[in-house]
């Protein structure tokens, strides 16, 4: 079966400034991949590097077993979803949807019924006669998926789309996303810098960094196995704790010079004296999340934190005993970045 | 009143304070003299309709109403379409396009007066460059599609075209106007349009030309305004009304050769008086006709902010 996407090798120049350096990627037929990294990490310009919007400077495109890498974006059969003016202002619902079509030259009814079918599918077949102005940031959104949906893209691009939507939206529409993505089975490339968005979605994660692929693979061994110091602390809320390897914790078995990490979720907290097995902290600063709880912890010149149940937390100013099971200690060489195996982790592997 | 509308009232005084006195107290003289015998010689002598009465029989005024909309009807579409047409080619950070833009807005920044002189020397029939230029590569004293060199000062329709031709170059707040509302629309509009694989004209029809509709809409209907004024230092300069009879007399220069060459201000009152209800007219049509048009592009660009 052949891939749904393949780049190998993508640069891409933005004036002067590398915007990708080097991109080698695979997407899998179906498959939904998230791209994921800060602002200014190429994620946008890998989009457009894909649409062909932005001309590569070297390397190849495959779409569908196809290289596209000459083509111009009409002619790759890509459909894109912008993080906002996704549609044209003058024209309705309807008319925005079946634009394509009528540019295609397909003839005003056809167009028309297609564009009410991926409305449907949406569920935004309501809003056909309304124009971009009278609809609400979702509804645009939808609308816009609904546009992107109607001409059966080889690959279905989406740059940030849930960015401008409030919280609660976000996390509704990006079900739904997932939802019409199962339902098609469009190969995806879904860009964010929103981690929780990126666990969430994707079949697997490509971790982007200054143009370079960090890491690329599914939630659990991006959560579980992160392969730099990078991809461990831009992943997670707050992302992983990193201490030197001669710090407070010191498993056995690692070498002088690697960097520690250990989660939020990782670190247990517990009321001094009643333990003798663990590192003495003090607590700073407490932020109760509802269920859970940040503890800011200072462990000597170190500032840690853990996320502990709500119900159980120290108070701001306690002196607690902290624990962390080898099991969840990750080690990163502190020049490189690079994960090292641990002796826990080679067992459990 | 609340605080937010005396804020405005008191913003909006030395304005309308100007207007009052500018504007609305002249243009509140002039329609009164309108219906007056006023010659600044003699006390000035109530006589109703009269004026208009003579306005309706006078064939400089009917000469002079033709001429006004015919050249309403050649000059703002020609002007837009001329500007709509260089911004489009010159919004892009080319090589030139600044000397280009400035090239535009340069006649614009000619003082009218020397620009009426300069193109009486430029439509000049026989040393005139405009001529010398369509005589190239033509014979016997015919231009290169073979007609007879237009006649600019002395051929009644060829001096109307001469006068409109002016007006074409100077279309460079238009063109600014057009040019950053270009620039102003959003690039994914495009990059939509690219990646469905529009063609330019496509583009242009279905993207460029409806996001800009209403600043088109509004630059018709200011240019509709100007235009029956702004035909006046050309006729004046150039062509100073004629050929003979009334081939370039317009509105604007009636009104200035019944007051200030015949002091007849009465009269060139009612002729103004006759102007602004052709001008009401005129852009009450226009809106009519573009309202639905430029209604939605509007709507749609107020919610920019709020798309993003």
């Amino acid at each position: 079966m052949t891939a749904g996407l393949i780049l190998r090798g993508v640069h891409l120049t933005r004036g002067t400034i590398p915007a990708l350096r080097g991109i080698d990627l695979t997407v899998a037929r179906g498959e939904l991949l998230v791209v994921l990294g800060p602002s200014g990490a190429g994620k946008s310009s890998l989009l457009r590097a894909v649409a062909g919007l932005d001309r590569i400077t070297a390397g190849t495109v495959a779409i569908g077993g196809r290289d596209v890498t000459a083509l111009r974006p009409g002619q790759r059969n890509v459909s894109m979803v912008f993080q906002s003016y996704s549609l044209l202002p003058h024209l309705t619902v309807a008319d925005n949807i079946a634009f394509g079509h009528r540019i295609r030259g397909a003839d005003r009814r056809a167009a028309a019924d297609r564009a009410a079918a991926a409305a449907a599918s949406v569920g935004c077949a309501d809003l056909l006669a309304r124009r971009p102005h009278q609809l609400s940031g979702g509804e645009r959104q939808r609308v816009a998926l609904a546009r992107a949906l109607v001409r059966e893209p080889d690959v279905f691009l989406l740059d940030e789309p849930l960015a401008h939507l409030d919280a609660a939206l976000r996390t509704s529409m990006r079900t739904e996303i997932r939802a019409v993505h199962d339902r098609l089975g469009t190969t995806t490339v879904h860009v964010t810098h929103d981690q929780s968005e990126a666990m969430a979605l994707g079949d697997r994660i490509a971790v982007l960094r200054d143009g370079r692929i960090e890491q690329l693979g599914t939630p659990d061994e991006v959560w579980h196995r992160p392969r730099t110091r990078y991809v461990a602390s831009f992943v997670g809320a707050p992302g992983m704790n990193l201490l030197p390897a001669d710090g407070p914790l010191r498993p056995p078995g690692t070498a002088a010079g690697a960097e520690l990490g250990v989660r939020p979720e990782h670190v247990t907290v517990i009321a001094a004296g009643s333990t003798t097995d663990g590192a003495i902290g003090e607590v700073e600063r407490v932020e109760v999340l509802g269920e859970d709880a940040l503890v800011h912890l200072r462990l000597g010149a170190h500032a840690v934190v853990a996320r502990v149940p709500a119900r159980t937390r120290p108070a701001p100013g306690d002196r607690v005993t902290v624990h962390v099971a080898d099991e969840h200690l990750h080690a990163f060489d502190a020049i490189t970045g690079e994960r090292i195996p641990l002796p826990a982790e080679a067992a459990t592997r | 009143m609340n605080r937010d509308r005396r804020q405005l009232v008191l913003m909006l005084a030395p304005y309308l304070a100007g207007l009052a006195l500018l504007v609305l107290l002249p243009a509140t003289a002039t329609m009164t003299m309108a219906f007056t015998h006023t010659d600044l010689i003699a006390t000035s002598e109530f006589i109703g309709l009269d004026n208009f009465a003579e306005l309706a029989r006078d064939p400089a005024v009917h000469a002079a109403v033709g001429n006004s909309l015919s050249y309403l009807a050649y000059s703002v579409p020609l002007r837009l379409v001329l500007a709509v047409g260089l911004a489009l080619l010159l919004h892009r950070r080319t090589r030139g396009a600044g000397t280009a833009r400035a090239a535009v807005l340069l006649p614009g920044a000619v003082p009218e007066l020397a620009y009426g002189l300069m193109w009486l020397w430029l439509l000049n029939p026989l040393q005139g460059p405009v001529n010398q230029l369509l005589l190239l590569g033509g014979e016997n004293g015919r231009t290169m599609f073979g007609t007879l060199p237009p006649q600019w000062l002395t051929d009644p329709e060829d001096a109307r075209a001469g006068i409109v031709l002016m007006s074409l170059f100077t279309i460079g707040e238009t063109f600014v106007i057009v040019l950053t509302a270009r620039l102003a629309l959003p690039p994914e509009a495009y990059e939509i349009a690219e990646l469905e694989g529009a063609r330019a004209g496509q583009v242009l029809r279905r993207v460029t030309l409806p996001l800009l509709a209403p600043v088109l809409a509004v630059l018709v209907l200011r240019d509709t305004v100007a235009s029956l004024q702004a035909s006046f230092i050309p006729a004046l300069v150039v062509t100073n009304g004629g050929p003979p009879p009334y081939a370039t007399t317009y509105l604007s220069l009636v009104i200035y050769q019944e007051a200030f060459e015949y002091l007849r201000y009465g009269y060139a009152a009612a002729v103004a008086a006759l102007t602004l209800i052709l001008t009401v007219m005129a852009v009450l049509i226009q809106w009519r006709l573009l309202r639905r048009w430029a209604y939605h592009g509007l709507a749609g660009m107020g919610t920019h902010r709020l798309w993003g």
